[in-house]
């Protein structure tokens, strides 16, 4: 099989062939890094491409497998890593200059569990500086370009990851998600995106950042590889006292059952009231899609989400505490948008932050009431598609919103509640808009039910507009 | 609701915060409008019930199966 053809595969596809040993590691790996290196000079995917690493592992993982050792579906598979997971001996810079020349001493604890089930590291991706934005216009290493059109943001703070893999650079990214830096990319890249459960994955090794609803989560090309990658970095951390210890089930025996009978949970406020007008209609045929599968949908309420603004009050008192020794030592490495978006946190009064905390608590209540009620929820992931790289403004609805830097919150609008409450949420492509980039719809479930959410989001998966679709930049 | 410059000034200074320029204000200022626009949504929000007085009965297993065969 020719190396672009072995690049559009999913691991799930792979998996089997690479065991049987009709596909190699090193000749797959060979293929991904002769797409990062062909495509870098227009994605600017990377900040730092691990060729020779990269080789020597895949070499490795060929030769266990033809000692008989296999270790599962992500063995010789070619992945990346977001810059702000720590892999030992490795630059990770977290997209800042702050940090332009950091090596740490040990991995993250999801890039052990990655090598550990064979997986290659191809490099580490380009994001938005220090995660806080969700853009990818990265000041210090260049803005990521959104496979899908060039001229746009791929979404972040994962951009890079997400544009990886639906420019089929790699298999699979791991990125974080503190208000939707998996699920954003995800959406406007076209691919699955996952933000499982808070507890579910260990946050050690994921650096500078917030304690309060931080998750590091799979974008991939498929729901069955999504699968596959949590299945690998999912479980109880000793040294990570967010992670739960409750088992791990597989996450892959659901899929293929589909939606019958199922209770969709439609909310009625708050997520269907500011959509792009394409938006608004591709999720309103995915979700008629859905009930063609048998899903019964069931409107829902959410009183509380009227306060949903106060949790990005606590964010920002977040941000200062969490960023006070760089802003210290070195704030004129900075870049504009984050210095001055994290500086405004300082004046977050203790009493308002507790206030902020207990709207959250009553938020999270919602979502445990209506989740009784019905097995998922579905919302359209983004209210808008991939605004322009040079806009720092959008028009959206007949308002003027910022994108990035203070005062920016519409592009997470939708996904930075499940921040809050913790639940699983996974987004899906499910068609383009008039300019042809990707649309995304977003399925919730109740903590620790991520293979609910596999099955939900595989049924649709099979129906969605968007399958087969790939992105103009790998179109010639 | 709004805050001054000369209130947040004195809060860096009183406070030990970090310094800005009279322009590095007015950059920080759209996050600090955000800020207060959220807190007046929080007026109206009654938070003396809010954790353990809320806390919520869990419908026995039975009693949700039934209620979905209802079709409710």
């Amino acid at each position: 099989m020719a190396g672009n053809e072995l690049l559009s595969s999913t691991i799930a596809e792979l998996a089997p062939r690479i065991r049987a040993g009709e596909v190699s590691p090193v000749e797959l790996t060979e293929a991904a890094l002769a797409r990062a290196e062909e495509l870098q000079p227009t994605l600017n995917t990377f900040i730092t491409l691990l060729g020779d690493q990269a080789m020597a592992q895949a070499r490795e993982e060929e030769a266990a497998i033809a000692r008989g050792e296999f270790k599962g579906p992500l063995q010789g598979i070619p992945i990346g890593l977001k810059d702000n997971l720590a892999t030992a001996g490795i630059l990770t810079t977290l997209g800042a200059r702050v940090l332009a020349d950091y090596v740490p001493d040990e991995d993250a604890e999801v890039a052990i569990r990655c090598r550990t089930a064979g997986a290659v590291i191809l490099g580490k991706e380009n994001m938005e500086e220090f995660a806080a934005g969700a853009t990818s216009n990265n000041p210090h290493f260049g803005p990521v370009r959104n496979p899908w059109g060039t001229e746009h943001i791929p979404g972040g703070s994962s951009g890079g990851g997400g544009a990886n893999v639906a420019a089929e650079v790699t298999f699979a990214s791991l990125g974080t998600d503190l208000g939707g830096s998996v699920r954003l990319p995800g959406s406007f890249c076209g691919v699955v995106g996952l933000k499982q459960t808070f507890g579910r994955v260990s946050q050690r090794g994921l650096l500078v950042t917030s304690f309060n609803g931080d998750h590091i989560g799979p974008m991939t090309r498929s729901v069955a590889d999504s699968a596959i990658l949590l299945q690998a970095i999912a479980g109880y951390d000793p040294l990570d006292p967010s992670t739960v210890p409750v088992p791990v089930p597989d996450y892959s025996a659901g899929l293929g059952r589909g939606v019958r009978g199922l209770r969709m949970g439609v909310p009625s406020n708050y997520y269907f009231e500011d959509l792009e007008p394409d938006v608004e209609e591709a999720t309103h045929r995915a979700m008629a899609a859905l009930e063609e599968l048998g899903a019964i949908s069931v409107p829902v309420e959410l009183p509380a989400m009227k306060y949903i603004g106060a949790v990005r009050m606590a964010a920002m008192s977040d941000a200062i505490v969490t960023h006070e020794p760089f802003l210290r030592a070195s704030r004129n490495d900075y870049g504009p948008d984050v210095l001055y978006r994290t500086l405004g946190g300082q004046f977050v009064l203790g009493h308002h932050y507790s206030k902020a905390m207990k709207a959250q608590r009553l938020i999270q209540e919602d979502y445990a009431r209506v989740l009784q009620d019905v097995d998922f929820i579905v919302t359209p992931t983004t209210p808008l598609c991939a605004p322009r790289i040079e806009d720092p403004y959008v028009e959206h609805n007949g308002a003027t919103h910022r994108v990035r830097g203070p005062g920016s919150s519409l592009v997470s609008r939708n996904t930075s509640p499940f921040n809050a409450t913790g639940h699983p949420a996974i987004t899906v492509p499910c068609g383009l808009n008039g300019a042809g980039l990707p649309i995304g719809l977003q399925f919730i479930a109740a903590g620790f039910r991520e293979e609910l959410l596999f099955q939900v989001a595989a049924a649709y998966e099979g129906v969605s507009p968007s399958q087969g679709r790939r992105p103009p930049v790998l179109q010639g | 609701m709004s805050v001054s410059n000369e209130t947040l000034q004195a809060i860096i200074r009183d406070y030990n915060g970090f310094e800005l320029s009279a322009e590095e204000l007015e950059l920080v200022r759209p996050e600090v409008d955000y800020y207060m626009e959220q807190l007046a949504i929080l007026d109206d929000l009654d938070l003396s019930d809010a954790m353990s007085g809320r806390l919520l009965r869990m419908p026995a297993a039975d009693e949700s199966q039934a209620r979905k065969e209802g079709g409710e």
